[in-house]
């Protein structure tokens, strides 16, 4: 059935009095809206991977709280009671909003750092454990083992700036950077004088999160067990909390009615996260309505199109073209141009994609590169949405 | 292909008719294949009204219009347009032209919906009355008599069993008329087709087998 001159002389019936003005218009509405639709899909689904993702941005998503239990005058004299039993950790684990609990356990044994042999500069070193997950990166060399000889080492970034803005200057010492720490090595002596094991220990990472100076979780183990009293057991002294949302008034409830203490500094991110998370479901609604605005307008542009080429249509009819066939030959002219915008706003959106990945890549944060399937799924739902009101407008408008 | 009239009564019409005898309305008739029949239909008797609904054109009747087994106001969109191309072919009495095609395109469009009469043959008829000079000039710039010619050989462009005519030559002289009906008659009976021609006075353009007055 395909004619070459037939669809030139329908074409002259049914789409010469078509303003371009007016198919630009629509098509630009049309592709607004789809661009904006799809941008704010992206930009929903970036935050959701930044937040919640596994990507390594964990520090945006989930808030890290370090609890203890207040030290009071009545429990002050208690050796053990500001430490977590089984239970309390328990009924932490099920507090609202609480993700992920870990516990920070410090070392029961002594621990000397030494410094340039046994003339130099020697001190008490309390040593701090938590699992791997709460680290705020994991160093590659993060590992001991019994026997090794090697500790590696997370210092709290604060001690590196107290020791350069506040000790260094006072001291007329000079001050270290991050690299020169890690190639330091220092001496480690842990356990009773008469049982001593001597380590070499390497800063291998700067952390955040925790104010302590942090080994694997292994050494600490193996030497509580070693060197440790018995019955002081292995009781954390402290917990480490992953929470959604600490912010959230149950959560602060629970906090306070068990008497924990904790660092509110860190709910800055959970504020951030509810502003961002108001600003995308804003950037949806508009889009959506914007959207919806572009689809009719863009309608009502082939309905005006067919409305005006209705005493042609009708002839054609009656001369014999059934209405299905002009249905074809209208839906064939204009879901093209509709494809033409999606691919458009497609491309725009990757592109958008790639540049912002880039620019978060500088701020150190981990974006994917090319948009994922909640956006390809955006795309197909409302290319088909827009498809089939094409063509249902399309072909009731010309069977009327 | 049979034609079955059954108790028709268009609507804007039944009161003008009511009481009237007429061989069609209200009354049932079967027409045969072949047959050449003569509506004679003074001024005001629904002429129109009758060939508009045989096409197919208008349902605000009451009775039933059946070819064959298609009774037209129960066929879907598809089965009249497949009746249109293929079983029954239309002159209008307003021809009904594209005013924006020329005398050509306006031919042509209709030509290539089934391919069954060559370009050449629509130039020869074209020559044969008298509109070849006309093949470009636009419909609406045609005269009266040169559209109602153009349309007469747009409806020969189609395979038909039935040619339904509406005051075929009413804007033509004697001269043409021959040329048409000779052309139409040629081609009737090439098709094997029956034909209906709707007009106002007694004529004789055609041989008729069947003469009824609205």
């Amino acid at each position: 059935m395909s004619d070459k001159t037939r669809n030139i002389l329908l074409r002259k019936l049914l789409l010469r009095n078509n303003s371009k003005g007016r198919l630009w218009a629509a098509m630009i509405a049309l592709f607004v809206g789809n661009t904006l639709l799809l941008l704010s899909v992206l930009i929903w689904w970036n935050f959701n991977e930044l937040l919640y993702g596994k990507t390594e941005n964990d520090s945006l998503g989930s808030t890290f709280l370090i609890i203890g239990k207040k030290v009071t005058n009545s429990n002050m004299g208690q050796p053990g009671a500001t430490l977590f039993t089984p239970a309390d950790v328990d009924s932490v684990n099920k507090a609202p909003q609480v993700q992920s609990v870990g516990a920070i356990v410090s070392n029961h044994f002594p621990v000397y750092a030494m410094m340039g042999g046994d003339m130099g500069f020697a001190t008490d070193l309390p040593l701090e454990s938590v699992p791997d997950r709460f680290l705020d990166s994991k160093p590659a060399d993060w590992d001991w083992q019994p026997g090794s000889r090697d500790l590696p080492i997370i210092m709290s970034s604060q001690f590196l700036d107290l020791y350069n803005y506040v000790f260094a200057p006072s001291q007329g010492l000079p001050q270290l950077s991050e690299s020169s720490v890690k190639s330091l090595a220092l001496n480690v002596k842990a356990g009773p004088p008469d049982m001593a094991e001597t380590y070499t220990a390497h800063v291998v990472g700067f952390s955040d999160r925790i104010g302590s100076v942090l080994v694997p979780q292994a050494f600490i183990d193996y030497g509580n067990q070693k060197y440790g009293k018995q019955g002081s057991g292995v009781a954390p002294s402290q917990l480490i909390l992953k929470t959604k949302d600490p912010s959230d008034i149950k959560f602060t409830e629970f906090i306070q009615r068990k008497n924990y203490t904790t660092n509110s500094q860190n709910l800055r991110w959970s504020r951030i996260r509810a502003i961002v998370e108001v600003v995308a479901s804003a950037t949806g609604v508009l889009a959506l309505l914007l959207m919806g605005i572009g689809t009719l307008v863009f309608v009502l542009f082939i309905e005006l199109t067919i409305a005006k080429a209705h005493q042609s249509l009708t002839l054609l009819k009656e001369i014999g073209y059934s209405p299905g066939y002009l249905s074809g030959f209208m839906v064939k002219r204009f879901v093209p141009l509709v494809l033409v915008v999606v691919i458009f706003s497609a491309g725009i959106t990757v592109g958008v994609q790639v540049v912002a990945a880039d620019m978060a890549k500088a701020q150190g944060l981990a974006l994917h590169t090319l948009p994922g399937l909640p956006l390809w799924a955006a795309l197909t739902v409302s290319t088909g949405i827009l498809l089939v009101l094409v063509v249902r407008s399309i072909t009731g408008a010309i069977r009327e | 292909m049979q034609l079955s009239l059954h108790q028709l009564v268009p609507l804007p019409l039944r009161e003008k008719i009511a009481g009237r005898s007429s061989g069609i309305w209200e009354g049932d008739l079967v027409l045969n294949e072949k047959d050449h029949v003569f509506i004679k239909a003074p001024s005001g008797t629904g002429k129109t009204t009758l060939i508009h609904m045989l096409y197919g054109m208008r349902d605000d009747y009451e009775g039933t219009v059946k070819w064959d087994n298609l009774e037209m106001k129960r066929g879907s969109a598809a089965e009249i347009s497949q009746l249109r191309t293929k079983d029954v072919s239309v002159i209008f009495q307003d021809m009904r032209l594209f005013p924006e095609l020329t005398a050509w395109e306006n031919l042509d469009i209709k030509r290539r919906l089934t391919n069954t009469i060559t370009a050449q043959q629509v130039t020869n008829w074209m020559d044969e009355l008298g509109v070849a000079d006309k093949r470009l000039s636009l419909a609406r710039k045609l005269s009266y008599g040169e559209q109602q010619r153009v349309a007469i050989i747009r409806a020969l462009l189609q395979p038909f069993k039935w040619l339904l005519m509406d005051e075929p030559f009413s804007h033509l002289d004697h001269v043409n008329i021959a040329k048409a009906t000779k052309l139409i008659s040629e081609v009737v009976k090439q098709n094997n087709a029956g034909m209906i021609l709707a007009d106002l006075d007694d004529n004789n353009f055609f041989p008729y087998t069947q003469t009824i007055v609205l």
